[in-house]
């Protein structure tokens, strides 16, 4: 299901040349679709981690020490929608790149450790193997829209290709080792909401008469 | 960094220590129930909620220790993460962050400090996404989608509008909502699927029950709801048309169907008198007494029994048994007192004595002669241009043989004539008349123009109105209606009539006969029958006492003139050159005066031939 709607956010993207409405409608498009790619991945982050809870219900609040370990910590984030609003939307993009980048890799092994404990179910297995499908999905989709934002000049070229294998690396600071699973599930819920508001901010800003 | 403060701010303050101490109770980010344990309970802070997540409020109280419930005697301090600044409280018992000073995504941490005492709990720690709990929804309103074949369901589309706090058209807060309805005076709510669209259907709702319906929203993949809308009533009532409708088209459906079948019955049981008012019969040609079968099966005999009038007693008795059945056929009725059709016996003896102006046993019936107003056959030969007295007298003169259809023709001038000129002679009672014939047949016509006829049966000598003729034996008193008679004809000298009374034959008469020159006076004595000369200068009888211009001659039976005797019915062999027919007479006739009667003549129908008798005419 994956495969074929990334496929048809590819052709959704081809129009003929010289039509510029085509071309927003189509940009327009591209957006819905990732918008809900991203809405359906925080969907699943939610029904993970309030699964966790069931099963490890934690006594306390560890909101305080938890927040001091996620790794996408260090990535500035805009904090508030008037903060969202305000920065540039080159730097936005820039943000929603490197926060799909960033988890590519702990969702990947989170799933591996899932797969491995016998006390979860397979709903959760199958979850986090989605989990950490749709964060790649999601990170080629958006970069299929930054290249057709490119095209069309609505933002500079001045982006650089975060999907070389230099950003990644720059990126893995490898702190997210050291996050338990909880935490992890935690720090994800979080950052996927993220990624799902600075998406529709970004969308409204750009292409406003479309569904805001 | 110090921040600024304004008077709904809280004071911050810087707090090393990250170790906090734990505190029961008080962990609002989780469902907590403020009920439990709350006597024992130190200052903490109820609840920190945010409506737009821009911006959110944090409760406390100050719990059982009232020696902190004076104003200032506890502030709030909130740690940031990374930020390390802390503000204090002022005087409320709330403390609201605006938006400069609310970070999504970031941990919050809520403290509350005494003088000496710092009462915090760690797990009043949150982020801001997580405590939102949006608005309610507004302008919910319902309509009506459909209403059940059966009229006892119905299915509603409720709407709404998102809360306005929330900003969901930036697409900076994507929220669910959850319908929940209930009857009216019901506990429970049942809750429908939360979904993020502004509208939603409720199927199954029953028709005359009241519904309760509220909503509220939450964001998507988040927990925590916020608090219902208002509450609004669905009722949809009977629809009463409906069942009038029903039994309307059922009692329509089956009033038609009575309808009907009792016109069937009317029609099948009034057959024959619809029949009759809807294809009036047509009167067919019936003659009293007669049935048609007699005449097809060439019952002669009996046709002429019944013609001439044998056994009277018959006459109705057929009548009764041919025409019982069908009360359609019409028969001529002449006398109004013939109200029953198969009744002939009246009838008979006065249309008879009517013609013939003889008194008859029923004067009432002669006097008042109004005959039932049957318009058959009469109305061709009842003519009113005819000059009424001659017709009267010439009907009249007529002996009527056997009462028949076209005796209303004759009545009609006969009610006319009065009586004086009907003078019965030689009234041999009823019976006399039965052998008369209003018919004879013309057995020569002489190049005079004049017409011998040949006697039919025994006939009675009548006046005849023009000009008619009688018997010289009949005594003087019908001199006086010669005489009468013969006004008349002076008056009228257009009418002429040639008449040939034989004894005791028939005779006729002629309307419009011309007078030519004188025809050569003609008679045989004791042939049976003469011939009438038109011309006046005949001798006349002295009894009759006809002035010379009296065209009619009356037979003398001494009028030498001889006549071959001729059949009634005779061949017409050629036309002479005065337009003459010249008959064949027929062989073997020998002159018999004393036989009035034909000898072919034997019982043979009046006016009729039949095919067998036919062979015997022609020589």
């Amino acid at each position: 299901a994956l495969c074929s709607r990334l496929s048809s956010m590819r052709a959704a993207s081809s129009c003929t040349n010289g039509q510029t409405g085509c071309h927003f409608l189509s940009l327009a498009n591209l957006f819905d679709r990732v918008i809900q790619h991203s809405a359906r991945m925080h969907g699943i982050s939610n029904d993970l981690h309030s699964e966790f809870e069931l099963y490890f219900l934690p006594s306390k609040n560890q909101i305080g020490r938890v927040s001091r370990n996620c790794h996408t910590s260090t990535i500035l984030t805009p904090n508030g929608k008037e903060n969202a609003q305000r920065i540039a939307r080159e730097e936005l993009t820039e943000v929603i790149l490197k926060l799909l980048v960033a988890w590519r890799e702990p969702l990947w092994h989170f799933h591996q450790n899932m797969a491995q404990h016998r006390e979860f179910n397979n709903f959760s297995s199958n979850k986090s193997l989605e989990m950490s499908e749709m964060v790649h999905e999601l990170r080629r989709g958006v970069q299929k829209v930054v290249e057709k934002m490119q095209m069309l000049g609505v933002i500079n070229s001045s982006l650089g290709n975060l999907g070389s294998p230099e950003a990644l690396l720059a990126s893995d600071r490898a702190e997210w080792r050291l996050m338990n699973d909880y935490d992890l599930l935690y720090c994800f819920r979080r950052d996927s909401n993220k990624i799902q508001n600075y998406l529709k901010i970004l969308k409204c800003r750009i292409i406003p008469e479309h569904g805001c | 960094m110090a921040v600024l403060l304004s008077s709904n701010l809280c004071l911050i303050l810087l707090v090393s220590a990250l170790d906090w101490l734990p505190t029961p109770a008080s962990a609002f980010l989780i469902d907590w129930d403020r009920t439990t344990s709350s006597a024992t309970l130190g200052p903490h802070f109820t609840d920190c909620i945010s409506r737009d997540q821009e911006t959110f409020r944090c409760w406390w109280s100050p719990g059982s220790l009232q020696n902190l419930s004076s104003p200032g005697a506890l502030r709030v301090f909130y740690l940031k993460k990374d930020y390390p600044f802390f503000f204090y409280l002022h005087f409320l018992l709330e403390c609201f962050f605006d938006a400069n000073h609310t970070s999504v995504w970031i941990p919050y941490c809520v403290q509350l400090r005494g003088q000496n005492v710092t009462y915090f709990n760690e797990d009043d720690c949150f982020t801001v996404e997580n405590i939102v709990r949006p608005d309610p929804p507004v302008s919910l309103n319902w309509t009506l989608l459909n209403i059940s074949p059966s009229g006892l369901n119905y299915d509603v589309l409720v709407s709404w509008k998102p809360p306005p706090s929330a900003d969901v058209g930036v697409g900076w807060m994507r929220i669910e909502y959850e319908i929940q309805y209930r009857e009216r005076n019901a506990t429970n709510w049942e809750a429908l699927e939360k979904q993020p669209h502004t509208q939603q259907t409720i199927y199954g709702l029953q028709i005359g029950k009241e519904y309760e319906v509220h909503i509220r929203s939450r964001m998507q993949a988040f927990v925590k709801f916020g608090e219902f809308s208002d509450s609004i009533f669905i009722e949809v009532t009977e629809i009463p048309s409906k069942d009038y409708t029903v039994p309307l088209t059922l009692v329509l459906i089956f009033g038609v169907v009575g309808v009907l079948t009792v016109i069937m019955l009317i029609v099948i049981s009034q057959q024959q008198r619809i029949m009759m008012i809807l294809l009036p019969p047509v009167p067919a040609p019936k003659i009293k007494g007669i049935d048609s079968e007699l005449l097809k099966k060439g019952k002669l005999e009996e046709l002429n029994f019944i013609l001439n009038g044998g056994g009277v007693d018959g006459l109705p008795a057929y009548a009764t048994d041919f025409y019982q059945e069908e009360p359609w056929v019409e028969f001529i009725e002449v006398d109004e007192e013939d109200a029953e059709g198969g009744d002939k016996e009246d009838n008979y003896n006065s249309d008879t004595q009517r013609l013939l102006g003889l008194p008859h046993r029923n004067i009432e019936g002669f006097s008042a002669i109004s005959h039932p107003d049957d318009d058959s056959g009469r109305a061709s030969c009842y003519d009113t241009d005819l000059p009424e007295h001659d017709t009267q007298r010439l009907m009249a003169s007529l002996l009527p043989g056997q009462p028949e259809d076209n005796e209303t023709c004759l009545d009609a001038p006969a009610s006319e004539t009065g009586e004086k000129p009907l003078i019965q002679t030689q009234i041999g009672g009823p019976q006399t008349w039965v052998n008369t014939d209003l018919y004879a047949q013309v057995s020569n016509v002489m190049p005079s123009g004049g017409v011998v006829l040949s006697p039919g049966q025994q006939p009675k000598i009548q006046e005849n109105t023009s000009g008619s003729e009688r018997e010289t034996q009949k005594g003087g008193k019908q001199n006086e209606d010669v005489e009468g008679i013969k006004e008349q004809k002076r008056n009228e000298p257009q009418f002429q009539l040639f008449v040939v009374v034989p004894e005791g034959g028939g005779y006729t008469a002629e309307n419009n006969t011309q007078q030519t020159s004188t025809p050569p006076s003609t008679s045989v004595p004791g042939a049976g029958y003469q011939t009438i000369q038109p011309q006046p200068m005949e001798t006349k009888p002295a009894a009759t006492g006809d002035a010379n211009e009296s065209p009619y001659i009356l037979p003398e039976p001494s009028q030498p003139q001889l006549f071959t005797p001729v059949a009634d019915y005779t061949v017409v062999q050629e036309l002479d050159t005065h337009r003459s027919l010249l008959l064949n007479p027929p062989p073997s006739q020998s002159p018999s005066l004393c036989q009035p009667q034909h000898p072919l003549k034997v019982p043979m129908p009046v006016g009729y031939v039949t095919p067998d008798l036919l062979g015997n005419l022609t020589p």
